[in-house]
């Protein structure tokens, strides 16, 4: 079992359309990042200090049981959802500074988004879908693009889809759109909630593959949050949740290592900072 | 279920709110009607019950109440005063103030009095009368000052040789009396001037009087003179009816009795309040008619509310669907879940059409405050009548629509499976399912409908004055509901090709046309309840701007100038001709008038060379001023000292055409037989037949070459151009009014019918106004339907760059057009009703001028346009303050 403190991963060059960020400056970044719901009695703090850098060029997978604040990490991170303390960086623009003018143009251009029930808008046939975000912010289709959108369609192999609205799509070239649409504009990060979680197994491994594809072939940055240990191990390294704190760091994982990392964090009742883990779990 | 059903209202409570206010202002106008109908008959009836005064009895007869009746009446036991009730009209003056002015006779009992005196006495001798406050101001008169009364009478003389004892006496007596000679044999109207003095001011506090201001009081003796004076047969005096005043502690029912005995058989004795009540049920009659057209208009708001709530009512099963399903996972049948959506809109009905009948009851007596506040003559009641009818229609209208409206919805709630409970809640599809019996319905409708307006419309003068209009408003009736009841199929069709044409504009442009027809259903209901409002307002206006132009070209052809004016008063020897120079000056200083010239008119004997005569008014005027004063100047092309200008109308009769000379002289009646000789000397002139609505022109030169014994002259007037007659005319009217001057014209009749149709259109597209207002609550409600079930769309776009401000623009690109498409299919629809209405009611006056009325057209669509962005307005800034995480949560 490989097992590493994380290092930044050396992949940059592999980024021919990164332009907003050096090649050290890591794609997304917590310091100390806080987050409360509520407030009094019942407030919850879903994210407790939280320090974790993700890196340019990689595939990172964001792991933890349910409610330990995985999906507030990632909403804080892009910009959706405003931190209670600390601050998140993207490439080096502090996002939990921004305004919401400024934040929308953020997501329009650095930005791409994948869900977990993928919402493609119905009215709008596949190709429309992709080709959306470029026409909210207002950029014409040149030959450039054309040509970005061909590579996509042929990567994720919607050839004979594009004319298609939704409801006529399966759940997993459904998927693959929302995945199309979210690297059209060529963002500097890609999140990902969950995007396997409304697909088969057959169906999410097509998805979970294009992800990674879209990472080694295309040079793009993903973050993805999963619960799935088989879908962690698409990733290039894990990061472990617990309780709105990082609990370990998985680099070249594979579903064994992932699920022992879990089982370790299930073992412990309350992680305790700096205490050192068992099976190569290292805070 | 109740729980239940009372669970889920609560849930959607803000959408339940919003169709409860389009069910309530419907409810209102409702209920504001028929109290304004109660308000109309209680102010009639007391001011019926009013002018009995405290009579005990009041005694009618079909025909009228004889003076042997009322001889009978008084001989009555227990009558302590009897009076005929009597009044009669005469113009009242004093120096240049005049005024016509009911008057009655005093009460010989104060308990049959309606007025009351306030200041000085009543008139107890001839030449002595009492006055109302404001006519007393009027005429300039105090207590102790005299004024003149000019008593009318018909005399049926032949000149010189008196007609009755009356008058004859009267005329020795008084110089003011002008005996006249009228060419023309049978009765004649002449005045005399009686000189009253004024005992005392009396006021009419129950409204007895209210339509003349309270009336004029004299001793019962002249006044019967003078009615007897005035009536046209002058036969036996009779009274409209008569009053009776029992002795005091006297049995009114025994007394009743007695006298039904005593009068004639055709009479008949009532009680004070009984006649109130018959003579209200008669003058009511009006308030009825008044009341069943406006509640036509309060249907025409209640069917939009209905479209409404339907929408909403349909939205709503859409949102429920899954906990429908699950309901019926759990057990419950159909049966229950259509009795709890009924259950709800029976519920909602019932709550909002008791919001509209307080905001009904409210308004109305907001409205009495008003009016009371501004003093009218008619004394209102203080307070609105509640009456179980105006309770019971407006609660019961109301809740019916309401639940009416949510069948098909309920239905719709039905038909969900229990499966669905198990299927990801995704958004509706766009679908669309056909509805053939629908689609067919609707296009025979239309078809048919259109079929019956053109029909109408072509062949209207010929079906005849009543079945021409019924073919028309029936064909219209039909074709508009087959329109309304297909706009499901077209509509959303019509809002897409324009979605496309306004989607080049941009994203956001693009999402709300793709969002418009989403949902054709709730866009077709939504932009529907709008077009129908439109349609009749539109429909109204060009109808009315059709009939002003018809009613305007018509009125030039019948009416040679726009303003004419000539002495209308009695004939008075020795006093100057009213049309002079100072009247000239007078008229001149007018603003709005361009030009004045006297004509002399006269008649004349026009003779062709066959023999073949005709008299008729020749008209003088020199061609050059004739030219500037006439609107159709062509009507006396050719007027020169040789030529004399004939109407066609004329010229038929006579056989004349253009360029046959003709003998024309004064003209003269043969007092022995009526018939018409020549008088003078006859000149020969060449005819030019124009289209001159009647007689002949010719210049000064020609016909001061006559000898015309009646000649007068009159003053033709032009208004300026673009001057607004209605504003004109009263300022002449105004200028001239304390001369005996007649003022008659087109620019007369046209401020006349321009004033009825501009109020009558007023009023009707105020009443249209509230469908209006509804179907503009209904945009806004489907609006925000749509905002709340594309919550995670919202977001969604949100997280991939669409600003608020977009978003916010999607929104208003959304009502505009759903508001814009309704608006100008309106006003094409209106537009086409508006015409064949004109073709079809208008076709009997002459040709009818078909006009846009692009004024008002550009204003309605103005107004829905700017509406449809202000209903965008709330549902866009509750979506826009949506946070984006939205979009990533799963339900
Ligand atoms: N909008 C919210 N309001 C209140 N609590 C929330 C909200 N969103 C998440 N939480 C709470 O924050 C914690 C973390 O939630 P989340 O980040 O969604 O967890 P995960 O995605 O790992 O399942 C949970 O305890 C959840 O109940
Ligand atoms: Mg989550």
């Amino acid at each position: 079992m490989d097992t590493t403190v994380y290092v930044p991963t050396d992949r940059t060059g592999a980024q021919p359309d990164r332009d907003r960020t050096t090649p050290d400056v890591p794609a997304a970044r917590a310091r100390t990042l806080s987050k409360v719901y509520g407030a009094g009695g019942s407030a919850v703090r879903a994210l407790d200090a939280v320090d974790v850098d993700f890196a340019a060029g990689a595939f990172t997978a964001i792991m933890g049981p349910s409610g330990s604040g995985k999906s507030t990490l990632m909403h804080l991170l892009a910009g959706l959802d405003t931190a209670t303390s600390g601050s998140a960086y993207l490439g080096t623009t502090e996002t939990t500074r921004l305004g919401d003018a400024e934040l929308t143009r953020l997501r329009r251009d650095r930005i791409g988004f994948v869900f977990q029930s993928f919402n493609l808008l119905p009215m709008f046939t596949a190709e429309q879908n992709i080709l959306l975000p470029l026409e909210l912010a207002g950029s014409r289709v040149d030959a450039e693009v054309r040509e970005w959108f061909d590579t996509l369609v042929t990567t994720l192999g919607l050839g004979g889809r594009l004319t298609h609205r939704p409801a006529e799509l399966s759940g997993g070239q459904q998927q693959r759109v929302a995945i199309a649409r979210a690297l059209i504009a060529r963002p500097e990060v890609v999140f990902a909630d969950e995007p396997t979680g409304n697909l088969d197994s057959r169906a999410g491994a097509e998805v979970l593959s294009f992800l990674r594809r879209s990472v080694r072939e295309l040079g793009r940055t993903v973050i993805m949050v999963t619960h799935d240990p088989t879908a962690a191990a698409y990733a290039d390294r894990v990061v472990l949740l617990a309780d709105g704190r990082i609990a370990g760091d998985i680099v070249d994982p594979t579903p064994e290592s992932v699920l022992a990392g879990l089982d370790a964090l299930r073992s412990l009742e309350a992680p305790v900072q700096g205490t050192p883990q068992r099976d190569g779990v290292t805070r | 279920m109740l729980r239940l059903t009372l669970a889920q209202m609560r849930r959607s409570l803000g959408r339940l709110t919003a169709a409860g206010v389009a069910i309530a202002i419907g409810t209102a106008f409702v209920a504001a009607t028929l109290i304004a109908g109660a308000v109309i008959t209680r102010t009639s009836y007391d001011a019926v019950a009013a002018s009995y005064a405290d009579a005990d009895l009041v005694v009618t007869s079909d025909d009228s109440v004889s003076a042997a009746t009322v001889e009978a009446l008084a001989q009555g036991d227990a009558v302590a005063a009897v009076d005929g009730r009597l009044s009669t009209w005469v113009e009242l003056s004093n120096g240049s103030r005049r005024t016509v002015q009911q008057l009655v006779p005093v009460a010989s009992d104060p308990r049959l009095d309606a007025q009351r005196v306030v200041d000085g006495r009543s008139p107890d001798e001839a030449g002595e009368i009492a006055l109302p406050p404001a006519v007393a101001e009027r005429l300039g008169v105090g207590i102790g000052d005299t004024l003149t009364a000019h008593v009318g009478q018909w005399a049926d003389d032949a000149p010189g040789a008196p007609a009755d004892g009356a008058a004859a006496d009267g005329a020795a007596s008084d110089p003011g009396v002008d005996p006249g000679v009228d060419p023309e044999a049978g009765p004649r109207w002449v005045e005399r001037t009686e000189e009253l003095t004024v005992v005392g001011v009396v006021q009419d506090p129950y409204g007895a009087y209210a339509q003349s201001g309270g009336a004029g009081v004299l001793t019962r003796a002249e006044l019967e003179q003078w009615a007897g004076d005035q009536a046209v047969d002058g036969g036996d005096l009779t009274y409209d009816s008569a009053v009776v005043a029992l002795a005091d502690g006297a049995d009114v029912e025994a007394a009743r009795a007695a006298l039904g005995e005593a009068v004639p058989a055709d009479a008949t004795v009532r009680t004070k309040d009984e006649q109130a009540q018959v003579m209200t049920a008669e003058l009511t009659d009006g308030a009825d008619v008044f009341t069943v057209i406006v509640l036509c208009f309060a249907a025409v708001a209640l069917l939009v509310a209905a479209l409404v709530i339907s929408n909403t009512f349909q939205v709503l099963i859409a949102q429920r669907t899954r906990t429908l399903a699950l309901l019926r996972c759990v057990g419950a049948d159909r049966r229950q879940l259509r009795g709890s959506v009924l259950l709800e809109a029976t519920l909602l009905g019932l709550a909002a059409s008791l919001a509209g009948l307080l905001l009904g009851t409210g308004a109305a007596q907001a409205a009495l405050w008003a009016l009371g506040r501004m003093s009218l003559e008619v004394p209102l009641p203080a307070t609105v009548s509640i009456t179980p009818a105006v309770v019971l229609v407006p609660l019961l209208v109301g809740t019916l629509v309401t639940v009416l409206a949510s069948f098909a919805p309920a239905r719709a709630a039905t038909r969900v499976a229990p499966l669905a409970a198990l299927r990801p809640a995704d958004a509706p599809a766009v679908t669309q399912r056909r509805n053939r019996p629908r689609l067919v319905l609707s296009v025979l409708l239309t078809v048919g409908g259109f079929a019956l307006l053109a029909i109408a419309a072509v062949f209207g003068r010929s079906l005849g004055d009543l079945l021409g209009p019924l073919v028309g408003v029936l064909g219209g009736a039909l074709s508009f509901v087959g329109v309304v009841v297909g706009s499901v199929f077209w509509l959303p069709r019509v809002v897409g090709a324009c979605g496309r044409l306004v989607g080049r504009g941009g994203a956001s442009a693009r999402l709300a046309a793709a969002n418009t027809v989403r949902n054709p259903r709730r866009t077709a209901a939504t932009s529907t309840a709008l077009l129908i409002g439109v349609t009749l307002v539109t429909m109204m206006s060009t109808g009315a701007a059709s009939a002003r132009v018809t009613l305007s070209d018509e009125l030039d052809r019948q009416f040679p100038v726009d303003v004419e004016l000539a002495d209308g008063g009695a004939e008075q020897d020795g006093a100057a001709p009213l049309v002079g120079p100072a009247l000239l000056s007078t008229v001149r200083a007018v603003d709005g008038v361009e030009l004045v010239t006297t004509v002399a008119q006269g008649p004349v004997l026009v003779t062709a060379t066959d023999g073949a005569t005709g008299s008729v008014t020749a008209s003088a005027i020199e061609p050059a001023d004739a030219t500037a004063l006439l609107r159709t100047p062509s009507m006396v092309t050719g007027l020169s000292p040789d030529t004399v200008v004939v109407a066609q109308s004329l010229a038929q009769d006579l056989g004349l055409s253009d360029g046959d000379t003709v003998s024309v002289s004064g003209t003269e009646t043969d007092p022995s037989t009526g018939a018409e000789t020549a008088a003078g000397d006859a000149v020969q002139r060449t005819v030019v037949v124009t289209e001159l609505p009647g007689g002949v022109a010719l210049t000064p030169t020609t016909f001061s070459a006559l000898t015309v014994p009646d000649a007068q002259d009159v003053a033709w007037a032009r208004l300026a151009d673009g001057a607004d007659p209605s504003r004109v005319v009263p300022a002449i009217q105004d200028a001239v009014s304390d001369t005996a001057v007649m003022v008659t014209g087109a620019a007369v009749e046209r401020a006349l019918f321009e004033g009825i149709i501009d109020t009558l259109l007023a009023v009707v597209v105020g009443l249209l106004a509230v469908a209006v207002v509804i179907a503009l609550i209904g945009v806004a409600n489907t609006l925000s339907l749509s905002v709340l079930e594309r919550r995670r769309e919202s977001a969604t776009l949100r997280v991939i760059g669409l600003s608020r401000s977009q978003l916010r623009g999607t929104l208003a690109i959304e009502g505009v057009l759903i508001a814009g498409v309704g608006a100008v299919l309106g006003i094409g629809l209106g537009v086409v009703y508006g015409w064949a209405g004109a073709v079809t009611v208008l076709g009997v006056v002459g040709d009818v001028s078909l006009e846009m009325p692009w004024g008002d057209l550009a204003l309605v669509l103005a107004v829905a346009l700017a509406a449809g962005l202000l209903a965008s307005v709330l549902p866009a800034r509750s979506a826009a303050r949506t946070s984006p995480v939205a979009a990533l949560a799963v339900d």
